[in-house]
């Protein structure tokens, strides 16, 4: 019967090497602390009961013993100590990467009030790191503005992000997951707004979320949009700016067919000839049907699509929209007038924490008061 | 004195002095005392009466924990929903730096050296006033002036960085009255100098005779502590506002680092002052809960100079500890291994401390009135503030746990948990010497066992979000910390019941208390040796002291008998001590 209730989990997440060397540490201090508080509670309660006051019983002079003081100074005085070394041989391995880390660098930049995230490939996203499992990496990282701090609890790691220093921690994820991404430095009205998602993947969905074909489906229904600066993340723009998007779009089924979900489907199409047949939607077919929509009409369709010659739209070019497009899942299409940029701290990875439950705006950062002594 | 004046007292305990009788109810009705020798307003607000300076202070600090107290009562209901209950983000954040500015600059730091230094310092020490009267009363108004410009900058908009006020946010970013709150803090700053300075004057100088080093009240070595830190680490405070100020206004690069500075060096500066100002706030706190274990227990200190020292040793290796807030800031490994490792060792001395009050208790006839209540409180409570610090001052395990909950409920455990529970216990335990009069027995104890649950409910779970991760200064949250934050607010819910209650009765107390006598606890001290409240300058005679601070442990009372000239010897009943042998702990 108590399996139904659910209970809030009392321990973090343990997703990194670094957490779980971590909370070794975590649990011998509370172990000798416990135990230390343990001794002291025990003999208050002991004194507070045994030597409560009593008629007729007169209270002992006890000045004091050199012995107790020296055991009480110096065995705590041990513990503390090996709290200190270990703790300071945990902290150098928190900063000092290994050489696969540095060679998997990525950066972030703190700004009011988002994170910006840049792939060693140079992809880039918004309040979210998309990151791999089992492979070490370094997060280097700076501000534009105020003293921020790029937290992750799951990996219980964290390092102040400081304007013009470049300060750096280290990973290695060791579970599949998404963990919270925290600002942990106050930095303003907007701080608690300054929350993102880690999401860690295995090694072939991130090679996948590099192309921008992995489009993990949010609570919401919505789908994350292709990681910046990846080929499916250039074929969206190439997407609204050839106006794929006023007939191929969310709203409209009168002028064209729907694109979501179509990799690798069967269609049935007319052919130049009229004669219907059903063809699989390989790369080849979508890249056809751009430079020549007619040959291959989708059944009920009118052949009104304009064709996209090799001036409009180089190969390099096409192979980007053929990435999007087959990236495109069920209710996934944009809609028409969906083409805005993400608003200013806000998060384009919908899977934050913002957008997700705060229905609080996310406010406009102010501008930077006038520079001390200009008028 | 002379001898034959003073009938020789049969009591089951030995104080400092020889006592002054207690008055007829006659004498008590038509006594003067400070309170009422001179009734104008003129003559409360101009007094250079310490006593009188420590009530002006006792009132406005209470002020202004209320003022602190309902702006922590609106971070805790935001707080009960994770979109923000009540509160706008930037309400929210301005509600807890009042909360934070507040409690620390005008109530932790000057409330147990404010009201029961000022008052209790002079009297314990057998002295009829500070050595500086006229500079304690400047000190109370310049920190009136200090105050006031952070009052002025709650009402004119509010301030929003933060206590810890970091740049570049609060320089330049924060659209608040930081400029108010920089000049409020510069001028609380020099009244807390000066405090200590005439602290330090007056126990060395105005020591009464037979007080030596080691026969005074603990109480008064934690305030000496206090006051060296206080003249020392208060400087560098009035520095860094003052270096923030000039980069303001003449455009130089000192903590902004897009025109060379270096934000960094701030918090470098910062934690210099606002480290050992913890243990300004702490140590006062520790001297209370001395006098008030050893009375209520009837017990000597366990180990006098370990104690004495031990406050000592916080203050000085207090100092050299700062750069443990900033392990994360991009400060260097081996400079963090350094504060690291210094860190470990100013935890020795409360861990000493924590450990003699415990042995105090033993063999000891414990009583346990309102007073005795908190400072048991404080003992629990301080314990796990103490031990939680060992993980934040630990740098490996302060990385995850830095600016989340678990600091916060750390620092709540040792300046909520022990400073507000020292201040509770000083302030039960001195009422009836400061008042004359009794405060109800029952609402006393209900409020500390309220006060404690309270405290321990809200608290307590924070150190459980912390550890998941929920950081500091959020207004909006994770659902899943939603629980932790319930419990917390139904936690300050109580506490905030609890602070009230004595509100009630100890003003209650003054006009329908039963009257205290002259020692209504059966203490050693000088202060509970005359009158209460005192006479306006404390002392009839300068007392002489024959004895160490806390002989209550004697087991059938010693006599004091004049031997030619009177108290300089004291002979133990059955002959076995001799005055000199019970001088002190040592």
């Amino acid at each position: 019967m108590f399996a139904a209730i659910d209970l809030p989990t009392v321990l973090p997440p343990q997703a990194s090497e670094f957490a779980r060397q971590y909370d070794l540490l975590f649990y011998y201090i509370t172990a000798v602390c416990v135990f230390g508080g343990g001794v002291v509670y025990a003999l208050l309660t002991y004194c507070c009961f045994r030597f409560a006051k009593k008629e007729g019983v007169a209270p002992q002079r006890i000045l004091g013993s050199t012995k107790l003081e020296l055991i009480w100074t110096i065995v705590p005085l041990i513990f503390f100590l090996t709290f200190f070394v270990w703790g300071a041989r945990l902290f150098d391995v928190a900063i000092n990467p290994p050489q696969e880390a540095k060679d998997n660098e990525f950066f972030v930049f703190g700004k009011q009030w988002m994170w910006k995230v840049q792939h060693p490939t140079g992809e880039r996203e918004n309040n979210a790191m998309h990151i791999p499992v089992n492979r070490a990496m370094k997060v280097t990282g700076t501000s534009e503005d105020v003293i921020h701090d790029f937290g992750i609890p799951a990996f219980r790691s964290k390092f102040d992000v400081v304007p013009g220093r470049y300060t750096s921690a280290w990973y290695y994820p060791t579970k599949e997951g998404t963990y919270h991404l925290f600002c942990d430095q106050y930095c303003g009205q907007g701080h608690s707004q300054m929350v993102g998602k880690v999401h860690v993947l295995s090694q072939s969905d991130y090679a996948d979320f590099l192309a921008g074909t992995y489009r993990r489906q949010n609570p919401d229904g919505s789908f994350p949009h292709p990681v910046d600066g990846s080929a499916s993340w250039r074929g969206r723009k190439l997407f609204f700016k050839l106006n794929c998007i006023s007939c191929h779009n969310k709203e409209s089924s009168a002028r064209a067919p729907s694109l979501e979900g179509i990799a690798g489907q069967e269609r049935a199409v007319r052919d130049d000839a009229g004669k219907t047949i059903n063809i699989k939607a390989s790369d080849e077919y979508i890249a056809l049907s751009i430079r020549v929509p007619t040959k291959h009409v989708r059944d009920g369709w009118k052949p009104i699509m304009p064709a996209f010659s090799t001036r409009q739209v180089g190969e390099q070019e096409l192979r980007d929209l053929i990435l999007y497009i087959k990236s495109l899942k069920p209710g996934d299409l944009p809609s028409r007038n969906e083409y805005t940029p993400a608003p200013v701290g806000g998060s384009v990875d919908a899977d934050s924490l913002s957008q997700q439950q705060n229905p609080n705006p996310i406010p406009m950062p102010p501008q930077p008061k006038k520079e001390g002594g200009t008028k | 004195m002379a001898v034959d004046e003073v009938p020789i007292p049969k009591l089951d305990y030995t104080p400092q002095t020889i006592p002054e009788p207690e008055p007829t109810p006659e004498q008590a009705r038509t006594r003067r005392n400070y309170l009422n020798h001179t009734t104008s307003v003129l003559s409360w607000l101009l007094t250079v009466d310490h006593k009188r300076i420590g009530l002006m202070y006792l009132v406005a600090v209470t002020v202004f924990f209320l003022f602190g107290g309902i702006a922590a009562g609106l971070v805790r209901v935001n707080l009960v929903s994770p979109h923000g209950a009540i509160l706008e983000l930037d309400q929210y954040n301005k509600a807890f730096t009042a909360h934070g500015t507040i409690m620390l600059f005008l109530f932790l730091i000057p409330v147990i050296p404010g009201v029961l230094g000022n008052f209790f310092v002079p009297m314990m020490i057998g002295a009829k006033d500070m050595a500086f009267p006229k500079l304690n009363l400047a000190s109370f108004y310049v920190w009136a002036i200090g105050a006031s410009f952070f009052l002025w900058q709650l009402i004119v908009g509010g301030l929003d960085p933060g206590w810890t006020l970091y740049p570049p946010y609060s320089t330049k970013y924060s659209h608040t009255n930081v400029l108010y709150a920089g000049l409020g803090i510069f001028i609380t700053g020099f009244s807390s100098i000066l405090t200590g300075l005439n602290i330090i004057a007056t126990v060395h100088k105005m020591r009464c005779p037979g007080m030596s080093w080691g026969r005074m009240p603990l109480f008064i070595w934690a305030m000496y502590a206090t006051s060296v830190i206080q003249l020392l680490a208060t400087p560098v405070l009035a520095v860094t506002v003052t270096m923030a100020a000039v980069e303001k206004v003449f455009g130089v690069g000192i903590f902004d680092p897009t025109i060379g500075g270096d934000p960094i060096l701030f918090q470098h500066m910062f934690w210099f002052y606002s480290h050992p100002a913890v243990y300004i706030m702490i140590l006062p706190g520790m001297g209370v809960i001395n006098e008030v274990l050893t009375c209520f227990s009837r017990k000597n200190i366990f180990g006098y100079q370990a104690v004495a020292w031990s406050s000592v040793g916080i203050a000085l290796v207090g100092f050299l500890v700062w750069g443990h807030h900033m392990f994360l800031a991009g400060q260097g490994y081996y400079l963090g291994m350094v504060f690291a490792f210094l860190t470990m060792l100013v935890a020795v001395p409360s861990a000493i401390k924590v450990f003699n009050w415990t042995a105090t208790l033993y063999g000891g006839s414990i009583s346990f009135p309102a007073p005795m209540i908190h400072a048991i409180g404080f003992i629990v409570l301080f314990t796990i503030g103490g031990l939680t610090g060992l993980y934040l001052g630990t740098m490996g395990t302060d990385i995850h746990l830095h600016d989340t909950y678990f600091v916060i409920a750390h620092f709540h455990f040792t300046m909520v948990g022990g400073m507000m529970f020292a201040w509770q216990a000083g302030l039960h335990f001195w009422w009836p010497k400061m008042t004359g009069k009794m405060y109800s027995d029952f609402w006393s104890r209900l409020a500390a066992i309220v006060m404690i649950t309270g405290f321990a409910l809200t608290f307590l779970p924070q150190f459980v979000a912390g550890f998941q991760g929920m950081p500091r200064r959020y207004p909006n949250y994770p659902p899943e910390f939603q629980v932790y934050n319930i419990l917390s607010t139904a936690g300050a819910t109580i506490q905030g019941f609890g602070y009230l209650m004595p509100v009630f009765y100890l003003t209650a107390s003054l006009f329908f208390g039963r009257a205290a006598g002259n020692n209504p606890w059966k203490a050693t001290g000088l202060e509970w040796q005359v009158p209460s409240p005192p006479d306006a300058h404390n002392f009839k005679d300068i007392p002489e002291v024959y004895f160490g601070p806390y002989e209550y442990g004697v087991p059938d009372g010693l006599r004091l008998v004049a031997d030619g000239h009177l108290g300089k010897k004291a002979v133990h009943a059955n002959g076995a001590h001799t005055g000199a042998g019970v001088t002190n702990g040592s």
